[in-house]
């Protein structure tokens, strides 16, 4: 394989890793919280039809902000169904997924009657870093990217300073350890999930809008293929951590990258193949994360016990 | 159960208003008029034998799904993973149906095929299912997200198979796989309709739940799903209740399998699952966890699905997707009502499945943190 297919490959990793990055650093709040959004798969794709419905109105940015805030919007109404009337979280979650999935098809039917070509808008235009977009490999890898890279990586670097020394993001940590314990030193129990699924629920939709408005430009029903499963599956492979959860999206990012790129290579697999890889490797590392954290379960409950 | 709960009352009935409200702003949102609406839905469903067997036909594979899910669910093992035991059992008694073929030389009578064809469905299926149980079992990995990654999977091997060794020798439009022969078809149970023989298997499948549910098994499983320690004393152990409830919604995915690609399409395709998945599972929920109610739930969701493609035509606007929408918002509805119901549904509050191993509740968290 030639030096520009891998460039090629590796651009696209980064591009396809953004996505993942802004809605698995909402989850890792939600499950730091002790919480967990089953709803992600349907908020990310009402984001892609937002962000491609409100740009094609008023540019990438509107539709980025769209998107977010159409997940924000879902994710209050969870809260509400979930701590206000108690519904079952798993239930309330995989039932926003085939809302979100549903109305989503609806609406751009709506928009876009069968038969009519689809919209196509103007995606976030890439930053133009100048001489250094010229260096051999680095450069069209790390410099020619879309503008949304560089705020995964900004979001990167926020969330972890927020978990780590805020006093959001060590309530976030106590609420999701021990509600009880949290709830006696003052914590607002209630209030926190709460935030934290907020803040999943618009970065889930800032994550589907960034998948059309960021690369493709336009939307197609079930354009997010499970997306926010891989996520709910990077974040527990992560440990909910924002550096774990960004190497996490970045292995899915490069797998799903190789599918697209993998007509251009010698190797003669069948397609299947490369388009299952990236679903495949998700569930093996996590069968590795679950087993690796079964093990130090055992370990800290024996040695307890010894001492 | 209180059945005069009066606050269960008000809040069944706000569902019900809410679904009707959601579904006629989206009918409107369309630009149509909303009792237009309702007639071409009720047409949809109704107007000919025709439209009406084809609601028997959708409510099978969506109520066989959600009957076997009911252990599952009653010991509060969430597998979303019909979708893709769909798909292997289709696959298994596909290629079964036609290994038969080729032994007996074309000359088996229907019933081998059938039971060939269910049998081979069954172990895809099955198989497909104890796959995320044994995961579950040995490593606690999330049986929700291995499921849902090896649907995925599952469609994947779909698309290689129909593209390679199972697929038609005809130049087809879409991938596809020979046409059964003519003996291994399910015949037809209402003349001039696809209704076929199949549906009496939803009966037999809901009549067993029916008595099962009285039997100590159910009991074992609705104790493991909120008091894992106390069921371990009555004989229901961890590993025990994951690989026999999730090895039953397998089996009963992969007997779809094999009846949609013998009952309904005549062929392996790649739409053998028509989106089941959550399908199943709100159904299942919707119809309380109790046999009855999930055959009614089966048949509201199937005609729900064909209402809507009726609506699609009457009034010209409004996509037939509206029906996923409607589900949607009723599974949350379904969701809300059962919080507050202290039947088998609500023992679900309780046993969230533990996403990882540290919120678990086995004997291993004895000593953790307290």
């Amino acid at each position: 394989m030639s030096v520009e297919l891998w460039v090629a490959i590796l651009a696209g990793t980064l591009a396809l890793a953004a996505p993942l990055v802004f809605a698995g650093i909402g989850e890792g709040f939600v499950e730091r919280a002790g919480r967990i959004n089953l709803g992600i798969e349907g908020m990310m794709i009402m984001g892609a039809f937002t962000g491609v419905w409100a740009g094609s109105l008023g540019g990438p940015l509107v539709g980025l902000v769209a998107g977010a805030g159409v997940g924000l919007v879902m994710a209050v109404g969870m809260n509400l169904v979930i701590h206000r009337l108690h519904a079952n979280e798993i239930v309330v979650g995989l039932a926003v997924t085939m809302l979100g999935l549903g109305l989503s098809t609806y609406l751009f039917q709506l928009w876009i009657p069968s038969g009519e070509t689809n919209v196509t808008v103007q995606t976030v235009p890439r930053a133009d870093l100048g001489p250094l977009t010229d260096i051999p490999v680095i450069g069209p890898v790390l410099f020619g990217q879309s503008p949304l890279v560089y705020a995964a990586a900004v979001l990167l670097v926020a969330a972890w300073a927020v978990t780590r020394f805020t006093r959001f993001g060590l309530a976030v940590q106590a609420v999701g350890s021990d509600p009880d314990a949290a709830a006696l030193r003052g914590v607002r129990v209630q209030r926190t999930g709460a935030s934290a699924l907020l803040i999943g629920g618009a970065l889930a939709g800032l994550g589907g809008a960034a998948i059309t408005v960021g690369t493709i430009g336009s939307f197609t029903p079930d354009i997010t293929a499970g997306r926010g499963y891989i996520v709910l599956a990077v974040v527990i492979m992560g440990r909910s951590r924002p550096v774990g959860i960004a190497l996490g999206a970045l292995l899915f990012a490069f797998l799903q990258s190789f599918a697209l790129l993998s007509q251009s290579t010698a190797l003669t697999l069948p397609s299947e193949v490369y388009q299952s890889a990236p679903y495949l490797v998700t569930l093996v590392v996590l069968v590795i994360t679950s087993r690796r954290q079964l093990r130090r379960l055992y370990r800290s409950t024996t040695g307890r016990a010894a001492t | 159960m209180t059945a005069f709960d009066r606050r269960r009352w008000v809040l069944t009935a706000s569902v019900v208003v809410a679904v009707i409200v959601v579904a006629a702003a989206l009918i409107v949102f369309a630009g149509a008029d909303p009792l237009v609406g309702i007639q071409g839905l009720v047409e949809g469903v109704s107007s000919s034998p025709y439209r009406i067997g084809e609601v028997l036909v959708g409510a099978v594979p969506v109520g066989i799904v959600a009957l076997t899910l009911i252990p599952a669910l009653r010991a509060g093992v969430f597998s979303v993973g019909a979708e893709g035991q769909i798909v292997v059992g289709a696959i298994a008694a596909t290629a079964a149906v036609f290994a038969v073929e080729s032994v007996t030389g074309g000359a088996a009578p229907g019933i081998l095929y059938w039971l060939v064809g269910l049998l081979a469905g069954s172990a895809g299926g099955g198989a497909m299912a104890l796959l995320p149980a044994f995961l579950a079992v040995r490593w606690r990995v999330n049986e929700i997200l291995s499921t849902l990654l090896l649907n995925y999977l599952a469609a994947g091997l779909l698309g290689w198979t129909l593209r390679t060794w199972l697929a038609s020798p005809d130049e087809t439009a879409t991938p596809q796989s020979a046409k059964l022969p003519e003996a291994a078809a399910l015949p037809s149970l209402l003349p001039g309709t696809r209704a076929h023989w199949g549906i009496l298997l939803v009966i037999v499948i809901a009549v067993a739940f029916f008595l099962w549910r009285r039997s100590a098994a159910s009991t074992r499983l609705t104790v493991f799903a909120s008091r894992p320690k106390l069921a371990l004393r009555l004989g229901a152990t961890r590993s025990r209740t994951i690989y026999s409830t999730m090895l039953v919604s397998g089996v009963g995915a992969g007997i779809v399998g094999w009846i949609q690609v013998a009952g309904v399409n005549e062929r392996l395709l790649n739409s053998v699952t028509g989106g089941v998945g959550f399908s199943g599972l709100a159904v299942a929920l919707l119809g309380g966890l109790a046999p009855i109610g999930i055959v009614l739930a089966a048949l509201f969701f199937s005609a729900l699905t064909a209402g809507a493609v009726g609506m699609q035509s009457a009034t010209g606007t409004v996509p037939s997707s509206i029906a996923e929408v409607i589900k949607g918002v009723l599974l949350i509805g379904v969701a809300c009502i059962a919080a507050y119901q202290r039947t088998a549904v609500a023992a679900l509050a309780p046993a969230a499945a533990p996403i990882d191993a540290e919120h678990d509740t086995e004997p291993a968290h004895e000593g953790g943190r307290s």
